[in-house]
């Protein structure tokens, strides 16, 4: 296991050498300067280019920046001068992690949930209610969630601000818009497995020693049932700690989407690469940290790792 | 029974969440006694340092809470504020002014000529990013300073004593006042404004302010506090205790803030704005001193014929097209913002001359046909580059569908990046670029400066000899009269005669205000909204 671990880690590190050299020449490829704007003359962009080095030959520019790198120093960021990538990343980051959390927490819950109401109920109303909200959640993309739900609660109705996450009532919405998805995938997924689960003879002879039902559903047919939903729920919680730029910019929510998107925009070349870099690493971990539980609750998996 | 247990447990546990995440929203601490307001703002970009590199932010912050030497009001009469007298010599090459002896920093200092020096010095060395650096070269040496060719004492700035602030020019400049709103020539302490990179712009224990307001709180990506100066000079009149710009990235978002009471003003609005709020007393409609146009590329045959650059422009319905772009824009045949003012007649600057051209279809075919493409016959098809924004597109739309049905010329869009547009601009690779000038200072220089043929701005290849001799004739002229009438000369023979720009239209601002709020003022060079005076029910 240890072995396995070490070996996930360093194909890890290879993929962040990778996408930071891609990441690295894929920018600079980009039209276009961080300092030049609509009103700064080329006497002053060539000055300021010079200023941070942006003049010399593109490979040594990648060595320094590679160089950098190893040493844990992700540079400046070229918009705001006095400010690190590394301190923009600690501003930012916090902000997109108690919003993913609860997005995350949000969606399993009412995932798991409505997932065994629908396995274990006898209506068919229920059954199949569940599965069409299902579907149509799934279906509307999380931004036209997010635009509705602001122009209803919102502006119309009131009831949550609009901008910002000052408050525990600004997360209700963006909230609901990032869980919204990953939740109906988490439904159905875990509608699907626990129905085949509840099916099995091992359900059969609990029942016949007399368990109850609602312990033969939580300590032993979910627990099974949720190996592949966990399988889903690792990249989607990659996918919700790094930020979603929509939800982000629609809420007002100074998270790393947001700053990813303009920094962008600005071409802040450090800062771009600096955040691909440091979401790289939350995916890798994730995903890591996700087969690894997988292997915890899987007896036949952990077996299968103990051979490579 | 158990079933029905279970499913009450979920509905339970879900209520739960949801209420233990919008149980406790808080008031945002209202305070009746305090008067505060918060205003939307477009998303946070550049540094609070005058000497930096500024954008939108610094603009917002600085027009409450910095005192440039002096500014102009409505009716173009000085307003003094830091400074108090100012005395020009004959030919206009030196300007001397006496700063206010009773002006104090917010930490309660005094606010002495070495804080303007301290600000001038930064911004002439390149590597504070300052793109209004330029703007400082009319004084003695600056430009060679800021080239590495001079040393700093060489620079043409004195300060005989605290109060007085000496300003030696290279040449004669007749428009020196205008450029002192300009964030190069406002005062950063020199106790603590010391680098572009130390961030003591954004830290309220070193920020500090000589104006109506001072920073409080900086929250990074989110908002910047600004509350009263008790130092002020003239702190009686400012009412309000407190304002709060907040940043947002979309402008939809803003406009929900707005209805939601989360922001008391809201600026630069879509112009769909207008229209839902059409009648209603919250909505202000302010003109923005800017003109969109487009520029042809000399280099680019057949653009190097004036006759076609005629025919371009005599084809383009204006009307129309600001019919269908949207209502906060406004037909012009001018180089120079419609909506500037020309302060020795208070009227507009281009109200002060005869419209440069007017639009005419058949004479636009002819002139097409005297330059060798009958019905557009043989025309090449060239490309017309412009940002991915909503009101561009829809511009180059309606051109592209003018130009085929009026002279059956086939031109070729291509949708830019904001930052790609430039730099291909600048670069001078495009045929037809668009191009949108919001004016820097109050002056008709800041546009027709931009065609001189040794200008950066210049990036469609002018070379007129004839015109740069008129502008700067106008640079030395010391009458105002005869200085108007050249600048119009001018005018006239870059757009109406040479048509080396495609002039489009003038544009509205749209905001978002709340009926409460009395005293905000417009700025007459930027017609941006200026709160310092506000107050609040």
């Amino acid at each position: 296991m240890l072995g396995y671990t070490l070996k996930r880690l360093a194909t890890g590190l290879v993929s962040l050498f990778v996408l930071a050299t891609v990441t690295f020449f894929l920018v600079r490829l980009i039209p276009g300067s961080p300092f030049q704007n609509g009103g700064v003359s080329d006497q002053v962009v060539e000055a300021v280019e010079e200023e941070y080095g942006l003049n010399e030959p593109l490979f040594d520019q990648y060595l320094t920046y590679m160089g950098n790198l190893v040493h844990g120093d992700l540079g400046v960021s070229y918009q705001e001068p006095d400010t690190a990538v590394a301190e923009i990343i600690g501003r930012t980051w916090p902000v997109t992690v108690s919003l993913g959390l609860a997005a995350l927490l949000a969606a399993v819950v009412l995932g798991t949930g409505l997932g065994i109401l629908r396995a274990v109920s006898k209506s068919r109303i229920v059954r199949e209610g569940i599965l069409a909200g299902g579907m149509l959640a799934a279906g509307i993309p999380n931004f036209a969630v997010a635009i509705l739900l602001l122009l209803v609660f919102s502006v119309k109705l009131g009831w949550f601000p609009a901008a910002g996450l000052l408050t525990p009532a600004h997360y209700v919405l963006p909230v609901i818009s990032l869980a919204l998805y990953p939740a109906a995938v988490i439904s159905r997924l875990t509608g699907n497995t626990l129905s085949a689960e509840l099916g099995k003879q091992y359900v059969l002879f609990a029942r016949a020693k007399g368990l109850g039902r609602g312990r033969i559903i939580f300590t032993h047919a979910l627990k099974n049932a949720w190996i592949p939903v966990l399988n889903y729920v690792g990249p989607a919680s990659a996918f919700l700690l790094t930020g979603s730029f929509v939800v982000e910019s629609i809420f007002t929510i100074p998270g790393l989407g947001r700053e990813f998107v303009s920094s962008i925009t600005n071409r802040d070349y450090t800062l771009i690469l600096g955040l691909t870099v440091f979401m790289g690493m939350v995916v890798i971990l994730v995903n890591l940290v996700t087969d690894l539980i997988c292997a915890w609750m899987d007896p036949r998996m952990r077996r299968s790792y103990r051979g490579r | 029974m158990k079933k029905k247990r279970f499913t009450a447990m979920f509905l339970a546990a879900a209520v739960f969440c949801m209420t233990a995440l919008s149980g406790c929203s808080q008031g945002q601490g209202d305070v009746a006694s305090e008067k505060e307001i918060t205003i939307a703002i477009n998303s946070e970009t550049g540094t609070l340092d005058p000497a930096g590199s500024i954008a939108l932010t610094y603009l917002a912050y600085s027009v409450s809470a910095l005192d440039e030497l002096l500014t102009f009001d409505e009716n173009g009469e000085i307003e003094y504020r830091a400074a108090e007298s100012y005395e020009v010599n004959e030919d206009s090459t030196q300007w001397t002014f006496h700063l206010r002896e009773d002006a104090l920093w917010s930490d309660g200092t005094p606010v002495t000529a070495a804080d303007f020096l301290n600000t001038i010095r930064r911004a002439l060395d390149p590597a504070s990013g300052s793109g209004y650096a330029v703007y400082l070269f009319p004084i003695e040496n600056a430009e060679a300073i800021y080239n590495g060719e001079m040393s700093m004492d060489s620079l043409g700035v004195e300060t005989p004593d605290d109060h007085t602030l000496i300003f030696r020019l290279g040449e004669p400049c007749v428009y020196f006042l205008d450029l002192l709103r300009l964030p190069v020539y406002t005062p950063s302490c020199e106790k603590y404004a010391d680098s572009v990179d130390s961030g003591w712009d954004k830290d309220p224990q070193t920020s500090l302010s000589n104006g109506p307001f001072a920073l409080e709180e900086y929250v990074a990506d989110q908002y910047f506090v600004l509350k009263k100066n008790d130092s002020y000079w003239n702190k009686d009149a400012v009412k309000l205790d407190r304002i709060t710009y907040r940043f947002f990235d979309d402008t939809q978002a803003m406009a929900a803030a707005y209805e939601t009471g989360e922001a008391d003003v809201a600026t630069s609005l879509p112009s769909t704005v207008m229209e839902l709020y059409s009648g209603k007393d919250d909505l202000l409609v302010t003109d923005q001193i800017a003109t969109r146009y487009i520029y042809f590329n000399l280099n680019v045959e057949p653009f190097d014929d004036v006759r076609v650059r005629e025919a371009f422009n005599l084809a383009i319905n204006r009307e129309e097209l600001c019919r269908i772009v949207g209502e906060d824009t406004e037909p012009t045949y001018n180089l120079v913002a419609k909506y500037m003012t020309d302060k020795n007649t208070g009227e507009r600057f281009v109200d002060g001359a005869e419209q440069p051209f007017e639009e005419n279809v058949e004479r636009a075919q002819k002139l097409l046909a005297e330059a060798g493409y009958p019905n557009g016959e043989g025309f090449p098809v060239l490309t017309y580059n412009y940002p991915t924004l909503e009101m561009d597109s829809d511009t180059a739309q309606v051109i592209k569908e003018q130009l085929k049905q009026n002279l059956n010329i086939d031109i070729e869009l291509k949708a830019q990046e904001l930052q790609a547009n430039y730099s291909s601009r600048y670069a001078g690779d495009f045929d037809l670029c668009r191009m949108n000038w919001t004016a820097d200072f109050a002056d008709p220089y800041t546009y027709l400066s931009m065609l001189l043929s040794n200008s950066t701005y210049n990036c469609s290849g002018i070379q007129d000899e004839e015109y740069d001799a008129i502008v700067e004739a106008s640079s030395r002229e010391q009458d105002p009269a005869a200085r108007s009438e050249l600048l119009h000369q001018a005018e006239q023979r870059a757009v109406g005669e040479q048509f080396y720009i495609i002039p489009l239209y003038a544009m509205k601002s749209v905001n978002l205000v709340n009926p409460e709020i009395t005293g905000i003022r417009k700025i007459p060079a930027s017609g941006a909204l200026e709160y310092r005076y506000a107050d609040i029910g």
